[in-house]
């Protein structure tokens, strides 16, 4: 039973080009905290921060600011030495999560020795098989001791999978776990995530694009757009009643084969398809408006976490019950995006 | 990195790999990768002649000083040719050339040993360890290892040769003055391979499992270096081998040891060439080259290795077409189209494909598409749906006539018929017709074709390129023109014209590359999984043109993809495939709600919807559309979860 706690997370990265020295916000002030038994998912596109910060939660980078506690059943910190058997990660792609040189059992077997889960070669072994037959790598004697070049997409990531959970970790980053994937294969993977989220009670940290597994696999929804988390709350809450232009903006242009339509396609999303930010690096306000359909004046000014719903929070000034001064330069179009 | 500047070079795009389909391709991305057994070269003649070399070589210098006598002896029969008692004769001073031979042959590979094992530890040790662990200690190895590199080798020999003394200089002092000289250039190949090993996920993925540094490096990264090193150390060897002959023949080399290169000196001093005594200076330079050669030959299969990509490929039968009577098939297909010249949603036919078949020739032969038939109408969108290795890509090369050997069409037609009225029999049409066909009539919009755009030329030169190859008679002012308004349509600023790729984002490049597919009205487009690296908002921006430019322009869309939902929404009809065969071929309505096929309805239920029932899918396996479409095959998570381990 252990809790991560993410306060303020900041990276900066610094980019040198020529002599010139500058600094990009890969994230900003993300906070957010995973429980037992709950899945929370990061949704957004490339490029928006989400997997550097499971590669900060993982400590394979340094926050520029904030912090992340993880606290054990006992209900204290967890030390920084133990970290690693409380937090464990879930690569991308299985295919280059895996040394080619070594075998299943060796991935295994490592972390498992590392974390004093297991001694002696006979015990390790025992334990390699029970974590195979956990992820229905079956029969686990001979998949332990294939190679990765052996094995399929979807079985490497379950032994990918098998490595999180060796250590005895209670909290599971999954960073695009499927996404690699064959589509025929990927809810196999999801469900056995969830399962193996049941049976030991796992705090899930659920980064992906694909907002309908985010939707159909995880308790709460983080949206986050150039390094802020500018919509969280309920799954079902902001996928289906999005308050975020950028959110309803993701989930109009989801395909959707119950909406199949046509007129959806030829219709106007209303923004600037183009990826690059035009906005300066230090820019203040919103880091939306220069795609936004619905920018006006006040987004020039950094829009803090409106309450919009029961637990479900948007970083946006077009929010009900704004005063009428700050909503005077919208466009009357809030309904186009919404449909 | 492939430059696609259509059409001129489309036909090298085709795939690199076998069915191929997607970046995402199951199929292992380095065949026979992993553990020792990769380490092994690969069988070849080369390799054969190789070790036969050398091994022939090593194995004289080991037994022949145990078999031969000694070469100090000094007889008075000096300068005998080879025969009778001297198989290989004798030097001036009546030394036994053979024995003399087999002494320096041993001298010599001593040397090449050991310098061999020195430079390569000292490479690994710079190069790896500075590598891995970047900052100052990178910095402070790339820097030693960059001055050892532009300190001139043979002269530094030289001076530190030179200033051991003679007396001192046995072979080992040799072999250490050419290992500190030669192994900086090492350092920086295998340095660089450790920085792009580091940034592997397996090495991150270690990381988080708690692994120490050292442990990161010697048991996750070294291993993966081997076949370098053990390249490296090859080429080290030679190096060493001749260097010190070189040394040697200047008189700088070992004092008291007998080396090939010794040998020659004394030679050279002794007027073997003047004396035209082949037979004492012949031999240990013919070892040497052999010696190199033989060397050289074995690191050609190192390199295999290292690079897969240089195996040479089997050169597939050129019976490209069964029968080969091309004409024949042209007429019987023109026939067939008489007949069914159209299609049965009332659209003329643009392209017709008939049976095809492809395969694979090669160890294990793949019949990659089976028995393949489709009818594109013109203005329709046809979805080509299907996973990774299933053919779809293969298929729509086979098309264009862009695959490649091993890659071959067994048997089948594929007939495009012209807006004019006329029938081009696809499979029969000569190089020429065949490059001013593709593109003009039927162009291509490759995976991740938006890194095919070359980065040093403007997007104008390139679109323009085009129209040069394909309209010489167009004038420059149309040029420009024609450029302006493709990009105008698929939604990009003509004043970018001038711009290059990396100034535009992914969303853009990709534009670009359908607005060169664009630019020469072609009748039928074919697009292989156009948006799958795009996000989804940028994605849906580029169906909404292609819908756009279907319906004002009225060309034809193979449009290929894993994403069956958005075939869904997109295409007119869909066809299915699996293992090369189309295993459902209908409209998309009836895809979406009468799915007739086990495998399209499995397609379509690893798709949960966006809005429909939250959770069905994945917390308690209960699939909705499974239960929707009533099908039997078994519930939700148990089954799909057994078909995925299965795999």
């Amino acid at each position: 039973m252990t809790t991560l706690e993410v306060r303020g997370l900041t990276k900066d990265f610094s980019i040198r080009s020529g002599l010139r020295h500058s600094r990009f916000r890969a994230v900003d002030n993300v906070s957010f905290t995973l429980a037992p038994g709950r899945t929370v998912a990061l949704v957004g596109e490339s490029g928006s921060g989400k997997s550097t910060v499971a590669r900060m939660i993982a400590r394979l980078e340094k926050p520029t600011a904030g912090g992340i506690t993880a606290t054990g059943p006992d209900g204290r910190r967890v030390a920084d030495r133990a970290y690693r058997d409380h937090v464990q990660m879930v690569f991308q792609d299985p295919f280059a999560s895996l040394n080619p040189f070594h075998t299943v059992e060796h991935h295994l077997a490592r972390p498992l020795k590392l974390h004093g889960r297991a001694r002696g070669k006979a015990e390790v072994a025992q334990k390699v098989e029970q974590l195979l037959e956990r992820v229905n790598l079956t029969p686990a004697a001979d998949i332990a001791q294939r190679r990765p070049h052996e094995l399929s997409g979807g079985m490497r990531q379950r032994v990918a999978i098998a490595r999180a959970l060796a250590p005895g970790a209670q909290v599971v980053i999954a960073d695009e776990p499927v996404s690699m994937l064959d589509v025929s294969i990927r809810l196999g993977v999801l469900n056995l995530l969830a399962r193996l989220q049941r049976e030991d009670d796992l705090a899930v940290l659920y980064i992906t694009h694909d907002l309908a597994t985010a939707r159909h696999f995880s308790d709460d929804i983080l949206v986050m757009y150039r390094g802020r988390v500018v919509e969280r709350g309920p799954a079902d809450e902001v996928i289906l009643n999005p308050r975020h232009p950028y959110t309803r903006i993701l989930a109009a242009a989801a395909p959707n084969p119950d909406a199949r339509d046509r007129a959806r396609l030829t219709e106007a999303l209303g923004i600037e398809p183009a990826g690059g930010s035009t906005l300066p690096g230090d820019d203040p306000g919103c880091t939306f408006r220069d795609r936004c359909p619905m920018a006006f004046e006040a987004c020039t000014r950094m829009p803090e976490d409106f309450e919009v719903g029961y637990d479900h929070y948007a970083k946006c000034w077009l929010r009900p019950g704004a005063d009428s001064a700050d909503r005077a330069g919208r466009p009357a179009a809030e309904g186009t995006a919404t449909a | 990195m492939t430059n696609i500047n259509p059409p001129a070079e489309t036909a090298g795009a085709a795939p690199d790999t076998p069915a191929g389909t997607t970046g995402v391709s199951p199929a292992p991305r380095r065949p026979g990768s992993g553990g020792w057994r990769s380490l092994v070269p690969r069988w070849s003649p080369k390799l054969g002649i190789g070790l036969g070399l050398v091994g022939a070589i090593a194995l004289f210098g080991i037994l022949g000083p145990l078999l031969t006598g000694d070469p100090d002896t000094i007889r008075n029969i000096s300068m005998t040719p080879p025969g009778g008692e001297f198989w290989l004769g004798t030097t001036q001073t009546g030394q036994d050339v053979l024995a003399l031979l087999a002494h320096s042959t041993r001298g010599s590979l001593q040397i090449g040993l050991l310098v061999g094992v020195l430079a390569t530890l000292l490479s690994a040790v710079f190069g790896v360890i500075g590598g891995y662990a970047g900052g100052a200690v990178d910095e402070g190895f790339s820097l030693f290892s960059n001055v050892m590199l532009v300190i001139p080798g043979l002269p530094l020999v030289i001076v530190i040769a030179g200033f051991v003394p003679a007396e001192q200089r046995g072979w080992w002092t040799i072999a250490v003055v050419l290992a500190i000289t030669g192994w900086a250039a090492s350092a920086r190949v295998l340095r660089a391979q450790t920085l792009s090993l580091r940034n592997r996920d397996y090495v991150a993925a270690a990381k988080v499992a708690g692994e120490k540094p050292w442990r990161i490096v010697s048991v996750e990264i070294l291993p993966n270096l081997l076949p370098l090193m053990a390249s490296q150390f090859v080429f080290a060897v030679i190096l060493a081998i001749l260097s010190e002959a070189g040394l040697s023949f200047l008189g700088l080399g070992a004092s008291g040891s007998d080396t090939l290169g010794t040998m020659l000196y004394y030679a050279q001093n002794g007027f073997a060439l003047q004396r035209e005594a082949w037979w004492w200076f012949g031999p240990p330079g013919l070892i040497i080259a052999l010696f190199g050669c033989g060397l050289s030959l074995i690191n050609f299969s190192i390199d295999e290795i290292i690079n897969p990509k240089l195996r040479t490929v089997p050169a597939a039968s050129r019976r490209t077409r069964g029968g080969g009577s091309a004409g024949g098939r042209k007429t019987r297909t023109a026939a067939a189209r008489s007949v069914t010249g159209r299609e049965d949603s009332g659209r003329d036919a643009v392209l017709t494909v008939e049976n095809l078949n492809v395969a694979y020739r090669g160890e294990k032969p793949t019949h990659a598409v089976k028995d393949v038939s489709l009818t594109l109408g013109r203005g329709e969108i046809l979805g080509l749906a299907g996973e990774s290795g299933c053919g779809k890509t293969t298929l729509a090369y086979a098309i264009n006539r862009l695959h490649r050997p091993p890659a071959e069409v067994t048997s089948g037609s594929v007939v495009f018929h012209d807006r004019d009225g006329s029938d081009l029999d696809l499979l029969a049409l000569g190089k020429e017709e065949l490059r001013a066909f593709r593109w003009s009539k039927l162009s291509m919009v490759f995976q991740g074709a938006m890194n095919a755009l070359n980065p040093v030329i403007s997007i104008r030169a390139q679109l323009e390129d085009v129209l040069t190859t394909h309209r010489p008679g167009m004038s420059a002012q149309a040029r420009r023109e024609r450029c302006a308004e493709v990009l105008r349509l698929v939604g990009v600023d003509p004043r970018r014209l001038d711009s290059f790729p990396h100034e535009l984002s992914g969303g853009m490049r990709q534009r670009v590359m359908i607005a060169m597919a664009l630019l020469l009205d072609p009748q039928v487009m074919i697009m292989d999984e156009p948006t799958t690296a795009l996000d989804v908002v940028v994605q849906r921006g580029i169906l909404r043109e292609i819908l756009r430019f279907r319906d004002e322009l009225g060309f034809a869309v193979v449009f290929i993809t894993h994403d069956l939902p958005l075939l869904l929404e997109l295409s007119d009809r869909i066809a299915v495939m699996r293992d090369g065969e189309v295993v459902e071929y209908a409209t998309a309505d009836e895809i979406h709600h009468d799915p007739k096929h086990p495998y399209t309805r499995r397609l379509l239920d690893s798709f949960p919807s966006l809005t429909g029932e939250r959770g069905a899918f994945i917390r308690t396996g209960e699939s909705s559309a499974r239960e929707r479409t009533g099908t039997g095959t078994g519930t939700g998570t148990e089954t799909i979860v057994k078909e995925a381990g299965s795999r």
